[in-house]
């Protein structure tokens, strides 16, 4: 036996020890943990048979529309599929991904979202429906702005890096960004981990209600959390005033982070929506707050087994990117001469270096995409997932997405049945219950 | 002008009262009794004068651009958050928070300011007549504070940018803060900004500003350092 079969000093381990031992500090790197974590891949639908009857897959309707923060907003965030793209900033991501992001996201009857650096115009300009958010940083945060809004989203945290706050390098710390920051150019911007105004559950319920003066009480106060003690955040949320809370999981993604922090904090997302689920349930506001999930949505199944766990509605972030482009070998790249690793394998959004013009601020890179082209893959790829999720929606006999249950679900292994709290297949015992 | 009764209205009732009243360009809105209510004056983004008689709670003041406003009590947490322009004057003490995350204007606090005066502000001028406590300005990226007592320990932590000016004693630095001598440019123009809020003693100020020693990570990887 040699060193690279050993479990605990396998090869990535030692070029991780040789990796710090030549930098004295912790390694930053994007997307998201390379954890292998209970997904939804373990759950399976029990779709319809001699019990109930399927609706024709492709023909009859199938209901995808949503209404999200309702419980005290007088115009709630209606979206036309319970998919929407979550924060993302201007600064992590370049001007033209925002913009191509929230063109597609108007292209799909749905919603997008700013992020840790303030409205981009042009992201505004083009989304019809946009979530604004309040971040610990308050980067280019400005009551104007919100103003326009179709909702607020106070960040608690955030999935890939929860309990800390935004990271950009200095090399996207670059001209309109950092003065839309208020940041000194070329500063490797860390951002608070708590907010500047208020600490406790307690102050954050006067902080709702300063947000919905600002807003006349017309939109959606959601507020997003990092998937971590979850039953006691929702409820701690949601007796703050919440219309709606989004569960951000582990597996979810992010621009930089210390590397430590996104195979080392937060649960996955089926058991963070489980306990969500149940939190708001015991005090009486499910389905009455509403239900974000984002972490690791890949497809239309994940959606459709988010909803079935008990979600209103899900964000994504990584995917959205993909079908963007991220990682694609497009004519105008060159993966491994300008990131060091070929399509497929990148995971260095911090660099700046993207050689697809997402994760960028270098006026060169960033002309690789066209908003225009970009949003149309966006929109494309979001209604793929929403007829995948009508498909499977019909197939359960179901016409429409928010009849999905826990009922329709079962698990593969015994730790989804555990998290999701599904039956084992094969069996019908509920582990863990 | 006109009067508005705080203990006759929701704080929504007054709220919408005051940005119809401030839309329709009345010249000066007065308010009687606030009885430390939260949230009060939120989201004015026209210029008008408002004249508050009593003490207030968390929030007032907050999310603002353009109107002018005096307080005549003292504040709770956050008065005057992400002000964008215009002005604040409290005639006693502001609790924790006062200007966090301020971008712009000019606020004069007459007493003592809790912890975390100044935090995150991008710009503006925040003035305190007495002391401020723990954290003050921290993480402040522009603008200046200028307290004419004692500035409480943690002074500056992490600042990127902007001064505290400071009229008493420091008590500890925060995190990469550094104090320097003020010019004698800049002690004529804090000079001048007490004497227009009625403050007329010329004490000296010293000033915490930041090392910038923690802009950026000492060590970046190959492929982290800027090839482009």
């Amino acid at each position: 036996m040699v060193l690279g079969s050993n479990q605990i000093w396998a090869p990535w381990v030692v070029d991780d020890i040789h990796a710090k031992a030549d930098l004295g500090r912790y390694r930053i790197r994007g997307m998201s943990t390379h954890q292998k974590v209970t997904h939804f891949d373990d759950l399976t639908f029990l779709s319809t048979g001699l019990t109930r009857f399927p609706l024709e897959g492709y023909k009859e309707q199938c209901n995808t529309a949503v209404s999200l923060g309702g419980l005290n907003a007088e115009n709630p965030l209606e979206l036309d599929i319970p998919i929407y793209i979550t924060g993302m900033s201007w600064g992590a991501l370049s001007a033209n991904a925002k913009t191509a992001l929230g063109k597609a996201a108007s292209m799909a009857g749905t919603a997008s979202c700013t992020g840790d650096g303030g409205m981009l115009p042009a992201e505004r300009e083009a989304s019809d429906k946009l979530i604004y958010q309040v971040l610990p940083s308050r980067y280019g945060l400005n009551p104007n702005h919100m103003a326009t809004a179709q909702a607020i989203e106070i960040v608690v945290g955030q999935g890939a890096k929860p309990g800390t706050g935004g990271l950009l390098m200095g090399v996207k710390v670059q001209d309109d960004v950092a003065i839309s920051r208020d940041l000194p150019v070329g500063v490797d911007q860390r951002s608070p981990a708590r907010h500047p105004d208020w600490l406790g559950p307690d102050d954050l319920a006067i902080k709702i209600e300063q947000l919905r003066e600002a807003t006349d009480w017309k939109v959606p106060i959601h507020v997003k959390l990092g998937a971590c003690r979850v039953a006691d955040d929702v409820k701690l949320a949601a007796k703050a005033g919440a219309d709606g809370i989004v569960i951000d999981s582990m597996v979810a993604g992010t621009g930089a982070s210390a590397e430590i922090l996104l195979d080392h904090s937060g649960i996955p997302t089926v058991p963070a929506i489980v306990l969500a689920r149940e939190a708001l349930r015991e005090i009486g506001l499910y389905r009455k707050v509403s239900l974000i999930a984002s972490g690791g949505i890949r497809n239309g199944a994940d959606v459709a087994k988010a909803l079935a766990l008990g979600a209103d509605a899900c964000a994504i972030g990584v995917a959205a990117l993909i079908a963007l482009n991220c990682n694609r070998d497009i004519p105008e790249s060159n993966f491994e001469e300008e990131i060091g690793l070929p399509a497929g394998s990148c995971n260095r959004c911090h660099t700046g270096k993207c050689p697809v013009g997402i994760a960028t601020q270098d006026p060169e890179l960033t002309k690789r995409l066209d908003p225009d082209e970009g949003a149309e893959r966006v929109a494309n790829f979001l209604n793929s997932m929403t007829m995948e999720l009508a498909l499977l929606t019909r197939s359960l006999g179901k016409g429409d997405v928010k009849s999905l249950e826990p009922e329709d679900l079962a698990a593969l292994t015994i730790e989804a049945s555990i998290m999701a709290q599904v039956p084992l297949v094969g069996t019908n015992k509920v582990f863990g219950n | 002008m006109v009067s508005l009764d705080a203990s006759q209205m929701t704080t929504r009732e007054l709220n919408s009262q005051i940005k119809e009243l401030a839309a329709n360009g009345t010249g000066k809105i007065t308010i009687s009794n606030p009885a430390a209510r939260h949230n009060i004056a939120v989201g004015i983004l026209t210029e008008c004068e408002i004249e508050i008689e009593g003490s207030v709670g968390y929030y007032v003041a907050t999310l603002l651009d353009g109107p002018r406003i005096k307080i005549d009590g003292n504040a709770g947490w956050a008065l005057g958050e992400n002000m964008m322009s215009g002005s604040i004057s409290l005639t006693k003490s502001a609790g924790a928070s006062v200007a966090a995350s301020m971008r712009g204007g000019e606020m004069f606090i007459g007493g003592d300011a809790g912890a975390r005066a100044g935090i995150s502000m991008k710009g503006g001028t925040l003035i305190i007549g007495g002391d401020s406590g723990f954290l003050t300005g921290f993480m402040m990226q522009k603008g200046r504070i200028i307290v004419c007592g004692d500035v409480g320990d943690a002074a500056g932590d992490s600042m990127y940018e902007g001064t505290i000016y400071c009229g008493g004693e420091v008590g500890t630095l925060g995190a990469d803060a550094k104090i320097e001598e003020s010019t004698e440019g800049e002690l004529i123009e804090i000079w001048s900004l007490l004497e227009a809020n009625g403050i007329s003693e010329r004490p000296h100020f010293r000033k915490i500003v930041s090392q910038k020693n923690l802009y950026h990570y000492d060590e970046q990887e190959r492929h982290e350092r800027p090839l482009i």
